[in-house]
């Protein structure tokens, strides 16, 4: 019988995952694998989704991305996927890509009120450039006589954690070096900004001390408001693995509904929304009653610090409970001792916090007990339940504090670890400077020295970068309805359908008659639609990209295939728009009148031509070590090695000698062409497992019994006390039940690569509301039945879902937001943590009636 | 037309019986796996059901703790021959590991 495509693919496919489980197979079923040629070139990539950073292997055959597989040399995934990793080359091919810019025209002209018609890149860029110039002389006029740190600015960009590197480091530079807006976030401030907050104020440095071996390591696992099952499924087969083959080890999970992850559970608990501030609270008192502390940790390596509280919501200033805060927004730590933190945690007993949270005593205690042990190794890990969060910084750092207290941290396998929900959270949105407050490398635009260290290397005059924070991504939305910002590029990311309260404020600041929008995208999004002008976007694979996930591991890809149509990257878009502005246009005459020789230029040539980003030739294509060639659509159009000279600028911020911040280190940019990504610190080629601690951190002299929390200048990490403080907005009479909102595995974010992936679409093609059947049965409503569910801002229909993944208590309903059809973002509050700005999206009030 | 294949983890001893559940699902080959609790599958589209839905299912299997994908094929021409002649396709389960 002759071997068809399909019986070899078969056998191929079968002895990759065999490979990937240390399973053998039948002499018969390798054989077959082993033998004909497929024609299909391999090359790897890190997946488009999650925070994980998994290593896929992309298959090219003909122009175009034909198969997919687990990478077997990746260290994150060892040639696992997940079912969204396996459609992954489906989302590049949807019918609906955008191919061409679209304009609101009507007569010929822009009109806001128009109908999206097709224009070439040159008028899009032409009618953009004109909004924002205009835009940018009143900002200047108004401007004029203030200080460095008093700027404003009426432009704004909107970016992504799904930015690659470079995207993100462009970004960072256009905004805040040329056009001196720092407004500029990420759609990672809805996601990732607490952790940020908690890592901050606990080691003064960014992103977890440990990495993803810790999960060959723990003998406990906790999780926090992480549904790590569906979110991040390939850690969940690694944690799986080791919770079924290590004695002794187990299981916890926390969660406010049951979840997937409750079927491994040892010790599954459910907890009333808010109180996982008083659970940590209370494992901390446990500690401390039971003398279980690591003594000598804490003198060595700890300080005491307690929070401000009462800080408000991080809603608009009027708002009464805003006027009612006492210390609204209010971040100031007071110094602290250990036995005032003891006095602090005492009233949270093991009575107090079970009936506050509804968690029974034998569970509390379980879990208390687990960090307690000393013989115990313990790694926690959370995503959005501690993260969206109004007292987010505060949950972060309460299970810092708990860590600390033991000593747990910093070590194999006892590491409180922060999951990320983008590929390139960490990389991107994190490192490079594109939060509204910072600069590359963990510099932030309101210290002078940071400032003038971004100037040297960007090569600018003194007093060039704004010092005054802009505008975060919530208060961005307030600021259009207001008229204050008026116009804001929206890129790889969908904010119309993923903010909080689009009735109140996202529809009303982008239809703004004042505000002109731009959105990129490879598809006509909720946000696209809402837009003023759309720009096609070249993604994942039809670009040379990078991303930083996690654990700090930074992995790079080239470009495997075209974009389709005039589709173009990110990247190239923003590059090709500064080349719009001379540099008077741009910058006050005194400014200018310091750099003289930047007269006349672009803001093109004075960012990107500078020497340095144009610094690498392009050969008219890249190859790889087996001498395959590959396009690069930005290097052909701009005629060198634009990604090259991006980044190598980029590392003068993390890897020169003479950087403010020192901890970030990477390597050149053609190692990780090479590597399965590397996690910095990179120091001599090395990376770096775990950060902190001696034999293992290039930064920390000594063996493994020496730790430096070198973030803090005096070494130690913060021990922070912060109290549980009630919600924003809880159930009452009229909105009896909780509305709590997040993801499903099939479905990645705003659904809009996932939803045009016809089998992820059949598999889960609309977003239902999971309900306790109780509370089904009280509202006469029977399973799959339509029910509106509704909040003080706004409505919506979906299913009911009774007996699904996902099973709510009493009293809560669980709503996925991938659905554009169903839009629960017009239903939720613009609660934040005052803190990190960050949203709440798993606790406001509801009510759900029959139809 | 899409060929993927997965990893299905059960308890080690429940692989068996997992594994025979999975088996009799459309378009899913057991190739092995069963003693540790880690089953090495295929899954492709049958005339009435997509390998997605199939992947779908696996998870309402008893005993089923987590699948993981490790590759998919998702190009036209499978049904090609290729230049190279092999021995014809048995069916290999875990009968045939233990053998």
């Amino acid at each position: 019988m002759n071997l068809t495509r399909r019986d070899f693919i078969k056998s191929q496919a079968a002895v990759a995952a065999a490979a990937a489980a240390g399973v053998t197979l039948p002499a018969a079923t390798t054989a077959r694998a082993a033998d004909g040629d497929d024609g299909v070139r391999w090359d790897k990539a890190p997946c488009r989704f999650c925070g994980t950073g998994c290593s896929v292997l992309v298959g090219v055959k003909d122009g175009k991305v034909v198969a997919s597989q687990g990478d077997p040399d990746a260290p994150v995934n060892r040639g696992l996927n997940c079912i969204k990793g396996y459609f992954l080359p489906k989302i590049m091919y949807g019918n609906d890509r955008l191919t061409q810019p679209l304009l609101r025209k009507r007569d010929g002209v822009y009109a806001k009120e128009g109908a999206f018609t097709p224009v070439s890149w040159d008028e899009a860029f032409d009618v953009m450039a004109d909004q924002w110039k205009r835009s940018i002389q009143r900002s200047l006029q108004e401007n004029a006589g203030k200080g460095v740190d008093q700027l404003t600015s009426r432009v704004a960009m909107f970016g992504s954690g799904q930015w690659t590197v470079w995207e993100g480091y462009a970004a960072s530079k256009l905004m805040k070096a040329g056009l001196r807006s720092n407004h500029l976030d990420p759609n990672a401030r809805h996601c990732m900004a607490s952790a940020v907050g908690g890592f901050m104020r606990a080691f003064g440095i960014d992103e977890p001390m440990g990495c993803y071996d810790d999960l060959e390591h723990a003998d406990v696992f906790v999780l926090w408001g992480a549904n790590m099952a569906e979110m991040h499924p390939i850690l969940w087969s690694r944690l799986t693995d080791t919770r079924l083959t290590r004695e002794g080890c187990e299981v916890h999970v926390l969660s406010t509904y049951e979840n997937r992850c409750f079927e491994l559970a040892d010790n599954p608990m459910v907890f009333t929304p808010q109180t996982d501030l008083a659970i940590l609270n209370y494992i901390a008192n446990y500690i401390i009653q039971n003398r279980a502390y690591n003594e000598d940790f804490i003198n060595q390596h700890v300080q005491f610090e307690t929070a401000t509280t009462d800080i408000g919501y991080g809603l608009r200033p009027e708002h009464p409970l805003e006027q009612a805060a006492k210390n609204s927004g209010v971040g100031k730590k007071l110094p602290s001792s250990f036995e005032q933190f003891a006095k602090q945690v005492a009233p949270y007993t093991l009575e107090y916090v079970a009936k506050l949270s509804g968690v029974p005593k034998a569970n509390l205690e379980r879990l208390a007990k687990a960090y307690a042990d000393p013989n115990k190794r313990v790694t926690s890990y959370w995503t959005m339940g501690f993260n969206q969060h109004t007292r987010g910084v505060w949950v972060n750092n309460n299970l810092y504090n708990v860590h600390l207290l033991m000593g747990k941290i910093a070590e194999p396998g006892n590491s409180p670890f922060s999951l990320t929900g983008q590929p390139s959270a960490c990389g991107t949105a994190r490192e490079v400077g594109t939060f509204a407050h910072r600069l590359p490398a963990d510099l932030v635009v309101k210290n002078g020295a940071h400032r003038a260290f971004a100037e040297k290397v960007w090569k600018l005059p003194e007093g060039t970068i704004n010092g005054k924070v802009g505008y975060h991504a919530v208060l961005m939305h307030r600021m259009m309805k207001d008229s204050q910002l008026d116009c804001y590029w929206q890129l790889c990311n969908n904010n119309m359908q993923a903010a909080a309260n689009m009735n109140e404020e996202s529809y009303p600041g982008w239809r703004n008659p004042d505000v002109f929008v731009t959105v990129s995208d490879p598809y006509p999004t909720v946000s696209a639609q809402a837009a003023d002008l759309i720009l096609p976007t070249a993604m994942w694979t039809e670009k040379e990209g990078a991303y930083g996930n996690a654990e700090r591991r930074t992995q790079f890809w080239r470009e495997q295939v075209s974009a389709p149509g005039e589709s173009k990257s990110d990247l190239w878009q923003m590059m090709m728009f500064a080349k719009r502005f001379k540099m008077e246009e741009v910058w006050p005459e005194a400014l200018l009148a310091k750099m003289p020789e930047y007269r006349g230029k672009s803001l093109y040539e004075v960012l990107f031509e500078n020497g340095q980003v144009n610094a690498f030739a392009y050969e008219g294509h890249i190859s790889d070590s087996a001498g395959n060639h590959y396009n690069n659509h930005e290097s052909a159009d701009f005629g060198y090695y634009v990604q090259k000279g991006l980044f190598e600028e980029y590392r003068r911020f993390n890897s020169a000698a003479d950087v403010p911040k020192r901890g970030h280190e990477m390597a050149p940019f053609d190692a990780y062409h090479q590597a399965r990504g590397l996690r910095w610190p990179v120091v001599d080629g090395k990376e770096t497992l775990w950060r902190f601690r001696g034999g293992y951190d290039p930064h920390v002299a000594g063996d493994s019994s020496v730790v430096n929390f070198y973030g803090n200048k005096n070494g130690r990490a913060n021990i922070i006390f912060a109290p549980y403080e009630p919600p924003a907005e809880s159930p009452d009479k009229e909105f009896d039940l909780w509305l709590c909102t997040g993801r499903v595995l099939e479905h990645w974010h705003s659904g809009s690569m996932t939803r045009r992936v016809p089998e992820l679409y059949r598999a889960v093609p609309e977003a239902v509301i999971f309900m306790h059947k109780s509370d089904a049965r009280k509202r006469k409503l029977r399973d799959g039945q339509v029910a509106t569910i509704r909040t003080r801002r706004g409505e919506m229909t979906a299913r009911i879902e009774t007996r699904g993944r996902n099973r709510p208590p009493e009293g809560l309903v669980f709503v996925p937001w991938f659905d554009a059809g169903r839009l629960i973002n017009k239903l939720t509050l613009d609660a934040t943590d005052p803190l990190s700005k960050e949203t709440d999206y798993k606790k406001c009030a509801c009510q759900v009636v029959k139809v | 037309m899409n060929i993927c294949s997965c990893v299905v983890h059960t308890r080690p001893q429940h692989g068996p019986t997992v594994g025979a559940a999975l088996a009799q699902l459309p378009g899913v080959e057991l190739h092995g796996g069963c003693d540790a609790g880690k089953l090495v599958i295929t899954v492709e589209d049958t005339d009435t059901t997509q390998a997605a839905d199939t992947l779908s299912a696996l998870h309402t299997i008893s005993g089923v703790i987590n699948t993981v994908l490790i590759y998919h094929y998702g190009g036209d021409d499978l049904a090609s021959s290729l230049p190279h002649s092999a021995q014809s396709i048995s069916r290999s389960g875990c009968e045939e590991m233990q053998q």
